[in-house]
């Protein structure tokens, strides 16, 4: 083996131990593990009965709705006394749409930063790096809709919307008027919002590959860039995943960053540049003018709609984690 | 427990033992939906934690957030801090006859009160008065600080109807009977302001004249082009462009929106009525056509932003923001355009006003704006602490006259005598918790 391959290698760490003999002689230390373990059970009794809670109330008040319109609810729409209907079918596409963009934003760039921060950058860079992108998560929604609605819509108006619709092939996507908010618009500020949790799982993912993967690529020959790409990417896929999941679990319930810059209106999109409305917007700009009965019923039924659609990535998303697991397990 | 919470390794994989002995298929079912159902829920969970900022972030976007009025004490506004600097140098004036704990109801003693923070909410369009009148008083009153949260006229309907501020304000006064948690709501007459139909169309600088149908038309989205023959054959003088036309309206609820939506009931013709319904709604009927964008502020910035927008915001942010506004055609069938002459003008019309017969919009005479409307301001009429009693009393009294100065300079048209003697009547209802009148 390469003797300055064997210096790279890090000394193995140590749990500490010290103390544990001391703990298990002394006197009582089973009834101290016997109150540990009921205040376990006792934590997830009160987590489970929180969450259990929260979705059982959400159904209670919005079950007026679902016995209105059954499963129609979720196309045509909800109750409005003025107008009769909203179209949970719009906003649900409207959801998907701005949290497709914001992920084929974000997580390209996220990885590639993640990837720049543990396995390109100096020390002295990566740190102030690493910490003014976790500065981003720590910027509230109204804050980054403001910038969108002030700064941003501006920008995309003027200059980025009337350019992609320039570009060919891409155009396609990008037809109708350039107005600034549109599902584009929303899908960058919430790409964005998203950008802080890839990064910072990413690095971790990238950061406990193994040291043995990363030899074996460069005893066979690899530059730094083709090891990163072709052992350390890889070897952090499950991670990278578990990032993406849960940026697309934030991404699906922004609320008021979205309704500041989408443009709020109840339409099938028949173009990005097109203003949309999503299941978050929809929510927060019809929930205080609610009147009791089936129009709150109503838009409370959208938050149940938002509610099954993030329980639903998160499942998946921990389906896969799984699957991925046994496979590389076996 | 003193004991370091560090279980023996032992102890651990001994309850392993027992929970893999004791583990029917059934348990591992249970437990397994358990967790799912928690990592599935976290993100929900989280969710929802960002919906309750979000759903203040309306009144996130003012510069004073609503305490609670049990704890007086909290953020003070600009206008009290500022007062309490100037309070060594002007000391409040003494009028005869006045009484810091009630007595007469008049101008010359709203300024003496007992000292207290007040809390309100309600509507936006009002904020830029309320912000400048509320300035003022607390310099003639330094003890008064008042916090108004311009969130939108139904948060202040709801927020004064459950009792969690000590006034509300509303564009559309409540249905009688008007009454909350607290007993009666007293609804008095505040301000007088106009909506203004503001566009952004380089080469027509103003004078630019519309009339209800060309306005459904444009907010129905079957007239797209600003060189429309609709509204060509309105504007001869005008060369206009072949722009595309992009409405923008209100995404939340709002009272600019009722008005419009009242002045196109009444003028926008059958294409108007078969498409929003014949009853006027804060919530803006049309959702499909234009751009929605959240409260005045927003909707003004889009009007900036946006070349071939028309949008409908209260009159004071279009002044502020320089905008150029359409002549709307009124009752009488004059083309007028909103000023605060021809705002007042429509308040003058309002002869037997009161909180059931507050409509204004489309009003007769040849120089009226058609779209006007007062503001109301909602109060208990059993005030259980006193003082907060007397304090809003003197308060709105002195906002309804002396605070009128304060309108003109925005874009507000002071309110007509008529409407500040109803007021002033409404004012004198206000009653202690016992049920005795406040003021003589």
């Amino acid at each position: 083996m390469n003797p300055t391959l064997l210096e790279e290698v890090p000394p193995p760490r140590r749990t500490p131990v010290r103390g544990v003999r001391e703990t298990l002689q002394r006197r009582g230390a089973r009834p101290s593990g016997r109150t540990y373990a009921l205040l376990r059970w006792a934590g997830a009794t009160l987590f489970a009965s929180v969450v259990l809670a929260l979705v059982v109330s959400l159904l209670v008040s919005s079950s007026q709705a679902f016995g209105h319109s059954g499963l129609s609810f979720f196309w045509s729409g909800t109750y409005n006394a003025s107008k009769s209907i909203y179209p949970t079918g719009i906003f649900i596409i409207g959801t998907l749409i701005t949290t497709t963009v914001a992920i084929v934003l974000a997580v390209p760039v996220g990885v590639g930063t993640a990837a720049l921060l543990s396995e390109f950058a100096p020390k002295w860079l990566a740190g102030p790096l690493s910490i003014m992108i976790d500065l981003i998560a720590a910027v509230p929604s109204i804050v980054v809709g403001l910038w969108g609605l002030l700064v941003l819509t501006p920008v995309f108006a003027h200059h980025v919307e009337p350019f992609l619709k320039k570009v060919p092939v891409v155009e396609w996507f990008f037809h109708g008027a350039a107005l600034g908010p549109s599902m584009l618009l929303a899908g960058t500020v919430l790409a964005v919002m998203i950008l802080p949790t890839i990064v910072a799982l990413s690095r971790t993912a990238l950061a406990s590959v193994a040291v043995e993967d990363r030899e074996a690529a460069r005893a066979l020959g690899a530059t730094r860039w083709q090891v990163v790409r072709t052992a350390v990417v890889p070897g952090a896929r499950t991670g990278i995943e578990a990032a993406a999941t849960l940026a697309v679990g934030r991404a699906l319930g922004e609320t008021i960053a979205v309704a500041m810059v989408i443009g709020n209106t109840y339409v099938l999109p028949h173009s990005l540049l097109a203003p949309g409305a999503t299941l978050g917007s929809a929510i927060i700009n019809n929930f205080a003018e609610a009147s009791p009965g089936l129009d709150r019923s109503s838009v409370i039924g959208l938050v149940v709609v938002l509610l099954v659609m993030t329980a639903l990535v998160n499942i998946g998303g921990q389906l896969l984690l799984r699957s991925r697991l046994r496979v590389k397990a076996a | 427990m003193t004991e370091p919470v560090v279980p023996p390794a032992a102890e651990v994989s001994g309850s392993r033992g027992r929970l893999a002995r004791t583990s029917t298929p059934i348990l591992l079912v249970v437990v397994a939906t358990l967790v799912l159902g928690a990592c599935g829920s976290s993100s929900p969970s989280a969710t929802r934690k960002k919906a309750k900022p979000a759903t203040t972030t309306t009144a996130a976007a003012n510069p004073t957030p609503t305490t609670n009025p049990a704890t007086p004490g909290g953020p003070s506004t600009p206008a009290a801090q500022s007062a309490a600097h100037t309070a060594t140098t002007k000391p409040s004036s003494s009028g005869g006859g006045c009484s810091a704990t009630g007595g007469s109801l008049s101008s010359a003693c709203d300024t003496q009160s007992p000292a207290l923070q007040v809390t309100g909410a309600g509507a936006n369009s009002i904020q830029p008065f309320f912000g400048r009148a509320f300035y003022f008083y607390a310099q003639a009153n330094h003890g008064v600080a008042v916090n108004y949260s311009p969130a939108g006229s139904s948060v202040g309907v709801t927020d004064i109807q459950q009792n969690t501020v000590n006034f509300g304000d509303s564009e559309i006064p409540i249905k009688a009977p008007a009454s909350g948690t607290g007993g009666t709501i007293l609804q008095i007459p505040v301000d007088l302001g106009g909506v203004a139909l503001s566009y952004n169309l380089p080469g027509v600088g103003s004078g630019l004249k519309l009339d209800g149908p060309t306005l459904a038309g444009i907010f129905l989205g079957t007239i797209t082009k600003w060189n429309d023959p609709a509204i060509a054959s309105l504007n001869p003088g005008l060369n206009l462009p072949s722009t595309t036309i992009v409405p923008v309206r209100r995404a939340d609820s709002s009272g600019p929106g009722y008005d419009l939506d009242q002045y196109l009931i009444s003028t926008g013709g059958s294409a108007w009525t078969s498409a929003a319904g014949a009853a006027p709604s804060t919530k803006w009927p049309i959702s499909s056509v234009g751009v929605g964008q959240q409260l005045n502020t927003g909707v003004a910035s889009f009007i900036q932003q946006t070349q071939g927008a028309i949008g409908y915001v209260e009159y004071a942010y279009a002044l502020q923001a320089s905008f150029t506004n359409v002549a709307v055609k009124n009752q009488a069938g004059s083309f007028v355009a909103p000023s605060q002459a021809s705002i007042g003008a429509a308040g003058a019309q309002a002869g037997n006003l009161s909180a059931a017969n507050f409509n204004i919009i489309n009003g007769p005479g040849s120089g009226t704006y058609p779209l006007a409307n007062f503001s109301w301001t909602l109060l208990y009429q059993k005030q259980t602490n006193a003082d907060l009693g007397i304090v809003l009393g003197k308060l709105f009294d002195w906002v309804t006259t002396t605070g009128q100065q304060q309108a003109a300079a925005l874009g507000y048209s002071p309110l007509p005598a008529n409407v500040v003697a109803l007021a002033h009547s409404t004012l004198l209802q206000l009653q202690n918790g016992a049920g005795q009148a406040l003021f003589s």
